[in-house]
């Protein structure tokens, strides 16, 4: 493993208009591994992932991918470097099918500013892609069967694999999921998870995960930061966040699985 | 609303008053020929203020003020020499007191955008705007088609009578006067008035609301397609009055003067003026009529930098360059010249508290 | 009877190609959320440079320059519509589209006179169908507008630069993340609407000729057309160009036969169309979901 983290966040501020959403915000993140970014609604996750991926200019810090300065760029640079948001809702393209959304992950890619050159690379790097699309549908039987239907007609879970498939057409290092969970059932979730899980351990991206189901987010993520009203409160390994008193309290108190109280901290209630 | 809403009301009650007199006091002062020019702006001014509220605070784009600037026109014209085309001209004494078709022709014009508008403002946004701008075909055709009544392209509607109003002389033998002029430029203020008063109150509070939402206005329990019929109303009545006092200066009618393109004018005069600033509506038929009126007069020049002109060039000139320079003001400054000099101030001012 | 079926012949092709210049119009919305004014004026320079060009090359070749000239001028006018990132709104784009279509009306003055222009048509009499006397010219554009709407809608549908065009129309936000340039796909929809509206009046102006200033009144009725589509189907468009167009020669045809109009009838033949156009917009935009 370099030295160098893939993902490394300073002083990131992040305005619309006068008000500020994130404000002086430092996070990073290392090669393949699945960093948790919870807090409650409205704290600026979004805006912060927003400014991050290119679609909200930064009023101020630095974003730097692979120790290169991408703050600020667009979307499709950002891409290209590796680092691909699959947005809060989904947002595939309803009304082309599955395949064509897939497809238009890696065509996406080709893109500098102008589409008759894009489409030519595109065309030129035809054979690489299709070997890419049959990857992902190796990992994802589901979507190879879905792959002729509009992709507005799909559930909301294979809407979502169908948004994480196309970003791993563009052949990214880092899949930044906002709000995975919103919308879904439990065990769709889940199997969401699982499937993150073994795309992190087996193919090696890396997972930024932007939660508003602690929970979840706890559970999948090796590591955790704590966003509250544009500020970062808290940092730390998951499993100590499970126990911590705030934590516990804010994000985890009276929920599905609550972290057991350790035996040597007498001064814990017990849930 | 930038520069202005920034003073406290009462200084710019004050300014506004003091602007207005400045104005009337100009009527008095300039040339003939400038005069005329003059009077122009301050009749565009009125069409531009009501505009500036329907597009500003109702969010509703008309691309046909030219054609009840028109409308108000022609009824003024009409009324006056006699609804009859052949008693016309055996009978001098057709038709009625000008005075009282000066006072007829905003009434009607806001009668017939009271029936269009009921079907009209359903429409919305781009809509809207293709329709309006049909109908300002629908009633140039008219124009032209009724061309017994109208007068038409050939021979047009000479409309000579003198506008006098309690002895009062207005116009004259040979049209305007700077009187004319002066009470422009006096409605212009009052119009002016009257819109910032609507602006302050429950009404307009009522219009900023529906201007950014309808939906929620209505839940609110706003009525919306009232309150937006009744400005649609005004608008088109503002417009009417200044088609009809344009017909008196002028005193020679033809659908040539009333071409989609003053349509476009105006909406550009609001937008080059600033969304919503009333105030900017006046600066911005300032600019704009003035702006067309030296291109026009640099195509008629025979040669320009050397270059031999064409025939048609004082239109190409006017509408070309004008083009080039809206396209030019719109990339660099979306939402209006006077609220960009309002913002540059402002941050001029900053810098200057800074240091 | 016989009547009736001519005026449906002309009404069809009148009818295409205002619907080719609504189908840019769709396409255009649906990729920014721009209404381009200048939608009329793609049509009337696609009939001037057909004028200019036919005398020196073959009537086909002809065409294909014009349609080509004009979609690269379509492009350029899509780079300045569009404005800059983050700044130009979508009213302020409208208002460059107005001022463009200006623009070019003025150019086209100066270029090509005040006076309506056209070029004599390829064949030299008209067909008998079953009695019926049809102008062939009316079936080439019905025709060869009828294949030009299908390629547009395959090319949309099967190749990829098609499909990011629908992508941009689905979710703009969304084809940003990809790493679509938005801005970059608004020129091509531009350059593809101007090709589009410019191959209609290449074909139709032997029988409707153009002058500079005939963008106003083909910019309405494609908007019509579009309209019919509520701006989003291109299928409903074209379908909404044909209603149109058969309505204005129908309402045009049997004008003189409704009692009082008698010789104004023709004067009025705008103001028709332009009354068609009104309810047709009046009837689509009430089904519009209000925001």
């Amino acid at each position: 493993m370099s030295a160098a983290p893939l993902l490394e966040i300073d002083g990131l501020v992040v305005k619309y208009g006068p008000a500020v959403a994130v404000d002086g915000v430092a996070l990073s993140l290392e090669r393949g591994e699945r960093v948790a970014l919870i807090g409650p609604n409205g704290a600026g996750k979004s805006s912060l992932l927003n400014g991050v991926c290119g679609l909200v200019k930064p009023a101020s810090g630095r974003v730097l991918l692979d120790g290169r300065d991408l703050t600020g760029r667009a979307p499709g640079e950002i891409v290209r470097a590796g680092l691909t948001q699959v947005p809060e809702g989904r947002q595939v393209f309803p009304t082309l099918p599955v395949e064509a959304n897939l497809l238009l992950g890696a065509y996406g890619r080709e893109f500098r500013h102008e589409l008759v050159t894009a489409t030519l690379r595109y065309i030129g790097r035809r054979s690489e892609i299709s070997t890419r699309l049959e990857r992902v549908y190796s990992l994802m039987p589901k979507l190879h069967e879905l792959r002729e239907r509009p992709a507005g007609r799909t559930s909301g879970g294979e809407q979502q694999m169908v948004a994480i498939g196309r970003a791993l057409m563009a052949e990214t290092r880092l899949l930044a999921i906002d709000e995975l969970s919103l919308g879904l059932a439990p065990l769709v979730v889940q199997d969401l998870s699982e499937f993150l899980l073994r795309l992190n351990e087996d193919e090696g991206v890396a997972l930024l995960l932007v939660e508003q189901n602690a929970v979840l987010a706890l559970e999948l993520c090796s590591r955790a930061y704590v966003l509250e009203a544009g500020r970062l409160v808290l940092a730390g390994p998951s499993n100590e966040l499970e126990r911590n008193e705030t934590v516990r309290s804010a994000y985890l108190g009276g929920g599905l699985d609550v972290a057991e109280a350790e035996p040597d901290t007498p001064t814990e209630p017990s849930s | 609303m930038s520069l202005a809403s920034r003073l406290p009301a009462r200084a710019r009650l004050a300014g506004t008053l003091a602007a207005g007199g400045f104005a009337i006091w100009l009527s008095y002062q300039l040339s003939p020929g400038d005069r005329s020019l003059y009077t122009l702006m301050g009749l565009y001014a009125i069409v531009a203020i009501g505009l500036s509220l329907l597009i500003g605070f109702a969010g509703q784009i008309s691309l046909g003020q030219g054609a009840f600037y028109a409308l108000g026109a022609y009824t003024a014209g009409i009324l006056t020499v006699g609804l009859d085309p052949d008693d016309r001209l055996v009978n001098p004494e057709a038709g009625i007191d000008p005075a009282l078709a000066l006072v007829a022709a905003p009434l009607l014009t806001g009668l017939v955008a009271a029936v269009i508008g009921v079907p009209l403002l359903r429409l919305r946004g781009h809509y809207l705007a293709f329709a309006t701008l049909a109908l300002h075909l629908i009633l140039l055709a008219a124009i032209f088609a009724q061309s017994g009544f109208t007068g038409g392209q050939d021979p047009g509607l000479a409309v000579i009578e003198p506008l006098e109003v309690f002895g009062w002389q207005i116009t004259g033998v040979t049209g305007g006067t700077a009187r004319h002029t002066a009470i422009v430029w006096g409605l212009v203020l009052v119009t002016l008035l009257v819109a910032l008063n609507l602006v302050g109150s429950r009404a307009g509070r009522a219009l900023q609301a529906i201007a950014t939402s309808e939906r929620t206005a209505a839940a609110a329990g706003i009525n919306v397609s009232a309150y937006k019929l009744r400005l649609f109303v005004l608008s088109a009545g503002l417009a009417g009055l200044a088609g009809a006092l344009y017909a008196f200066m002028l005193q020679f009618l033809s659908p040539d003067a009333f071409g989609v393109f003053l349509s476009i004018q105006f909406v550009v005069m609001v937008a080059v003026g600033g969304l919503g600033s009333v105030y900017g509506a006046v600066a911005g038929a300032v600019a704009i009529t003035w702006l067309e009126h030296e291109l026009r007069e640099l195509g008629t020049r025979p040669s320009l930098l050397g270059f031999e002109l064409p025939d048609q060039a004082p239109q190409v000139f006017s509408v070309g360059v004008f083009a080039v320079i809206l396209i030019v003001v719109i990339l660099f400054f979306p939402r209006g010249l006077f609220p960009a000099l309002g913002d540059g101030i402002r941050r001029l001012r900053s810098v200057r508290q800074e240091n | 009877m016989r009547e009736f079926l001519q005026l449906v012949v002309v009404g069809v092709s009148t009818g295409s190609a205002y619907a080719l210049v609504g189908i840019g119009m769709v396409l255009i919305f649906r990729t920014t959320g721009i209404v381009n004014f200048a939608q009329g004026s793609f049509a009337v320079l696609g009939g001037l440079f057909m004028v200019e060009l036919v005398d020196d090359m073959h009537g086909m070749l002809a065409g294909f320059v014009a349609v080509l000239v004009v979609g690269f001028i379509g492009s350029l006018v899509g780079f300045v519509a569009v404005g800059f990132r983050h700044r130009t709104t979508p009213l302020a784009s409208l208002i460059i589209t107005l001022g463009i279509a200006l623009l070019i009306a003025s150019l086209n003055l100066l270029a090509f006179g005040d006076r309506p222009h056209t070029y004599p048509t390829i064949f030299d009499r008209a067909w008998d169908i079953g009695g019926v006397l049809v102008q062939p010219q009316y079936v080439l554009v019905a025709g060869v507008t009828l294949l030009a709407a299908l390629l547009l809608t395959l090319g949309l549908q099967r190749t990829i630069a098609g499909q990011a065009l629908v992508a941009c129309a689905d979710s703009r936000r969304a084809a940003e993340l990809v790493g679509i340039d938005v801005r970059a796909v608004a020129v091509v929809a531009f350059a593809v609407s101007a090709g589009l509206s410019a191959l209609g009046w290449v074909l139709l102006t032997p029988v409707d000729p153009v002058n500079y200033d005939s963008d106003v009144r083909i910019a309405i009725n494609g908007f019509a057309a579009a309209a019919f589509g509520g701006l989003a189907s291109i299928r409903l468009a074209y379908l909404g160009g044909l209603v149109l167009g058969i309505a204005q020669q129908l309402v045009v045809g049997y004008a003189d036969q409704i009692p009082g109009l008698g010789q104004q009838a023709r004067q009025y033949e705008l103001a028709a169309a332009l009354v068609i156009m009104l309810v047709l917009i009046g009837w689509r935009a009430r089904h519009e979901v209000h925001e």
